[in-house]
């Protein structure tokens, strides 16, 4: 039993707040294009597609984890006003590792909720191919205790630690796990925005050099670079935030008393289903956080969207394929959309905002859904972000 | 990291320096021999930072209080297994030098 201060609770209900625009760059491997230039891209983009005046836009928010490591600038919120012509709002940069993205559109949620705001630009980036593999490794492994890191533990290695204690502890068959990367992969074959739009086989993913085992190289995502954003406005659109609320976990991985559960997905998932007013079997599209392939099972369950133990039978009978029950990442999810860490939560919310929009073609298109999904986690789980958007035309 | 900290207002250990306990928020605390645990989990990280051994296997194992620590692990050690953090182990190279700590090996 882990006491952390409780939530205060979910925010209390307000007048709609909706996703006016939407815009990414798409992920890649290396992007020529600066940081800054990314941020730019998907925030014209978004603009666009929200069809409003830009000086309407009262305040900037900009999701990025370490431009300072990788690219040796800081600024960013107030470089972007300027740039576009916004210079006047009231302009700030959000981090919180991986959930940097969610955590910014949370802040401009909370903007609007709080009356500060009418009209508000998230916008998220990060751009990692200016570091090669094992810095960009170290990078984000210094995000870990100070204790964990002296042992020279990464994410992959928390990622391996869980997968096999899963496997081993409901007796599963390595070859079960390789199904969700090869279904992101799928997904992302279709999807112009993915990093990746190659489809791969389970033995393929069986075979793939060892990263930390048992988890090999299609179980983890790639380092991205690439951007995202959304225009938040007062009042309803055709697609408007049901709830939005994040939640902490303990730092040490090992300080949890579980290793395979992850008490902030729980948190987070509880407080934004109280503040929706609905029940994890009213969702019909869901974003995971798959940085790792086991982290989509683990999430799922602590989400209430599968009983513990028991992710792993949605995944083998196709629950979370494109035309499954519960559609997971149907753009890709991390493994194969990529992952930008400072995007990544925006571009889960911008998945959404397309399928709710049914604006899809068909081969990217979930069902007529009105609840989707998404969870942004930080580090191996030390903070989580949940939004539920909701179709409202 | 081869003590556990105990907290002196309710009994919560953790491996992980802190400032004050996860469950009561006490300030407080005593350092413990952990004694013998049981690993639960392992892997071998192939992708190791600079200063890190590669590959570098891993164990995530449970001591007495249901307190978990991950650690660097020696031999061919298996879920299941008896352990115990023994200290002095080269954990990692640093600028400032070579880092050393516990690391989980089969318990006598």
């Amino acid at each position: 039993m882990i006491a952390q201060s409780e939530n205060a609770g979910p925010a209390a209900a307000t007048a709609p707040i909706g996703v006016a625009g939407v815009g990414m760059t798409r992920f890649a491997s290396t992007d020529d294009r600066s940081l800054l230039e990314l941020l730019e891209t998907a925030s014209e983009t978004a603009i666009e597609d929200a069809d409003l005046d830009r000086s309407t836009i009262d305040t900037v928010i900009v999701g990025n984890m370490a431009a300072e490591a990788f690219n040796r600038r800081s600024g960013l919120a107030n470089a972007l006003v300027a740039s576009i012509g916004i210079n006047g709002a009231d302009a700030r940069r959000i981090e919180n590792t991986s959930a940097s993205g969610a955590s910014a559109f949370l802040t401009g949620v909370d903007a609007i909720r709080a009356g500060r705001a009418s009209t508000v630009l998230v916008v998220g980036g990060e751009k990692m191919s200016s570091a090669d593999v094992a810095t960009s490794t170290d990078i984000i492994s210094r995000i870990t205790h100070h204790a964990e890191y002296e042992h020279g533990i990464t994410l992959p290695s928390f990622a391996g630690l869980a997968a096999d204690r899963y496997l081993r502890e409901h007796d599963i068959d390595r070859e079960e796990l390789a199904r969700v990367p090869v279904k992101s992969h799928k997904n992302a074959s279709e999807n112009p925005y993915a990093q990746f739009n190659n489809r791969i086989t389970v033995e393929e993913a069986l075979s793939s050099p060892r990263i930390s085992t048992p988890l090999r190289l299609y179980d983890c995502c790639p380092t991205s670079d690439g951007a995202a954003a959304v225009v938040l406005t007062a009042g309803e659109e055709a697609v408007t935030v049901a709830g939005c609320e994040g939640a902490s976990g303990v730092h040490a991985v090992a300080d949890r008393p579980n290793p395979l559960r992850i008490e902030s997905v729980r948190r987070a998932g509880r407080s934004v289903y109280d503040a929706a007013d609905i029940e994890p079997n009213d969702i019909d599209v869901a974003c995971i956080h798959d940085a790792f392939s086991i982290l989509e099972w683990l999430e799922m369950e602590e989400l209430g969207l599968a009983d513990h133990g028991e992710a792993w039978t949605l995944t083998r009978d196709g629950e979370t394929d494109l035309d499954g029950a519960l559609p997971v990442n149907p753009g890709g999810g991390l493994k194969a959309r990529g992952h930008p860490l400072g995007a990544t939560g925006i571009s889960q919310i911008i998945e959404l905002v397309w399928q709710l929009r049914g604006e899809l073609p068909s081969n990217r298109a979930v069902p007529d859904p009105e609840y989707g999904l998404a969870i942004n986690v930080a580090g191996f789980g030390n903070n989580s972000i949940c939004s539920i958007l909701e179709a409202t035309v | 990291m081869t003590d556990v900290l105990e907290c002196t207002d309710c009994g919560q250990r953790t491996f992980y320096e802190k400032r004050r306990c996860l469950v009561c928020a006490a300030d407080s605390f005593e350092r413990r021999d952990p004694g013998v645990g049981e690993l639960l989990a392992t892997t071998t990280s192939h992708v190791t930072v600079d200063g890190v051994r590669n590959p570098n296997r891993l164990g995530l194992a449970r001591f007495d209080g249901d307190t978990n620590v991950i650690a660097q692990l020696d031999g061919d050690l298996e879920p299941g297994d008896a352990v115990r953090l023994e200290d002095g182990a080269e954990l990692r190279e640093t600028d400032a030098g070579t880092l050393r700590g516990g690391r989980l090996e089969l318990a006598d």
